[in-house]
């Protein structure tokens, strides 16, 4: 699959930057797995990241701090040279083979478990699963399970919304989103995805701000979805 | 012209410095990366909001483990600074933000791209070293301002938005174009 919709060139930059949190980091993550472009423009974004470090016009230490510190560093040189492989390489889930089916993406994996059939799914409205991920830094971090030929609410967003469709496919006015793909999202955008006949649609979104529903359905559904 | 010329032996200097480090574990070289780098990731590390002695100790830490994993080290593949970057960041999110998450998905990201493509020689990546730190110095302020919050403070969109009483979609639309500015260079070569 090779992903049409990508991350916005602000997320890409934040990304590089360590200025996403952790959850936002976990979607855009799932994306750079599936899409070659966007790890092209990721490493882009280190590059300009390498240069303002070396860029940076460096305060002089005091001439016997320096010289500690650089002694320090000699001796660490000698001490350390054998154990140089230890830890470079940590397997993230030992309990799922590479390339098993069952495997949800490495990096939602600490949120919602190593496989697809040990998920838990909750039901919140009719056609609508979904999972809220716990212990997260403040930031909303959700599976969502939409059945086949449903229509969404028109909702708009009081901050930035980032999804990554994970299975089946929804259109809605920016397009056709099937897997692979990323909808990355503000709050000047409004707008109602429908899925697409055949197999339920499976997605994972983080928010740093509540979603906004107009009108009657807010009152209905925010308190079902929690958010 | 002739303080292009500068940058790109700058550049081409410490990529030799570290081939030295990786192919015969020169400590001469790697003293000199030493020296040069390590107050610049001290000073980005005390930015990102470490206190004094932790910047320090981390610092010394990432300038270990540029030795420790010198062999790794792929000139075709990313400049010294950029390499150093991405070795402080990862202590500093690992150490102090304490997200157990971050390392090991950037080396899975890291791993996925691993089989020797033909990327772009050295010279290539010199030469677009130039053209990237021209670009950065000829960005107009505000957006210079929005991408030095964001890699020196690692601000969110959000944050950068309340602070300089932005919208935030002007926040994103701006870092943005500054990204596609920088970009520009880059794609014209491939």
């Amino acid at each position: 699959m090779t992903p049409r919709h990508h991350l916005n060139e602000a997320t890409l930059v934040s990304f590089a930057a360590g200025a996403l949190s952790p959850e936002m980091t976990a979607v855009a993550a799932t994306h750079l797995e599936a899409c070659r472009d966007c790890r092209d423009r990721l490493a882009h974004a280190e590059r300009i990241g390498g240069l303002l470090l070396g860029q940076q016009q460096a305060a002089e230490l005091d001439a016997a701090k320096r010289g500690r510190l650089r002694r320090e560093m000699l001796d660490r040189l000698d001490e350390s040279t054998q154990s140089r492989h230890d830890g470079t390489i940590q397997a993230l889930s030992p309990d799922v083979s590479p390339g098993d089916p069952d495997g949800l993406p490495q990096p939602l994996r600490a949120y919602f478990g190593p496989t697809w059939s040990a998920l838990r799914w909750r039901w919140v409205a009719p056609g609508v699963h979904m999972i809220r991920a716990a212990h997260t830094s403040g930031d909303t971090l959700l599976l969502l399970k939409i059945a086949p030929g449903k229509s969404m609410p028109v909702h708009s967003h009081q901050g930035t919304e980032l999804t990554q469709i994970l299975q089946g496919a929804y259109d809605d006015a920016l397009g056709h989103f099937s897997p692979g793909d990323a909808a990355d999202l503000d709050n000047e955008t409004e707008h109602q995805p429908i899925t697409a006949p055949g197999a339920p649609c499976i997605c994972v979104a983080a928010m740093d701000a509540p979603l906004r529903f107009p009108g009657w359905l807010a009152r209905k559904l925010q308190p079902l979805v929690g958010l | 012209m002739s303080s292009i010329e500068t940058h790109a032996k700058d550049a081409g200097y410490w990529a030799g410095q570290m081939v030295a480090v990786s192919c015969t574990r020169d400590r001469d070289s790697f003293m000199r990366i030493y020296d040069h780098f390590a107050p610049r990731v001290q000073l980005y590390l005390k930015g990102l909001g470490s206190p004094e002695a932790v910047a320090e100790e981390l610092t010394q830490e990432a300038l270990l483990r540029l030795w420790q994993r010198a062999e790794l080290y792929d000139a075709a593949r990313s400049g010294l600074s950029t390499w150093l970057f991405r070795i402080a960041r990862n202590l500093h999110i690992d150490r102090v933000r304490r997200e157990p998450q971050w390392v090991p998905v950037q080396d899975a990201l890291e791993r996925l791209d691993e089989p020797e493509d033909a990327g772009p020689s050295p010279a290539e990546s010199y030469a677009e070293h130039v053209d990237l730190r021209n670009r950065i110095e000829q960005l107009p302020a505000t957006q210079a301002r929005l991408i030095r919050m964001s890699y020196f403070e690692a601000k969110s969109h959000q944050e950068i938005a309340d602070e300089l009483g932005m919208p935030l979609g002007t926040v994103k639309s701006c870092l943005r174009r500054a990204f596609l500015r920088l970009q520009l260079g880059v794609r014209r070569g491939a």
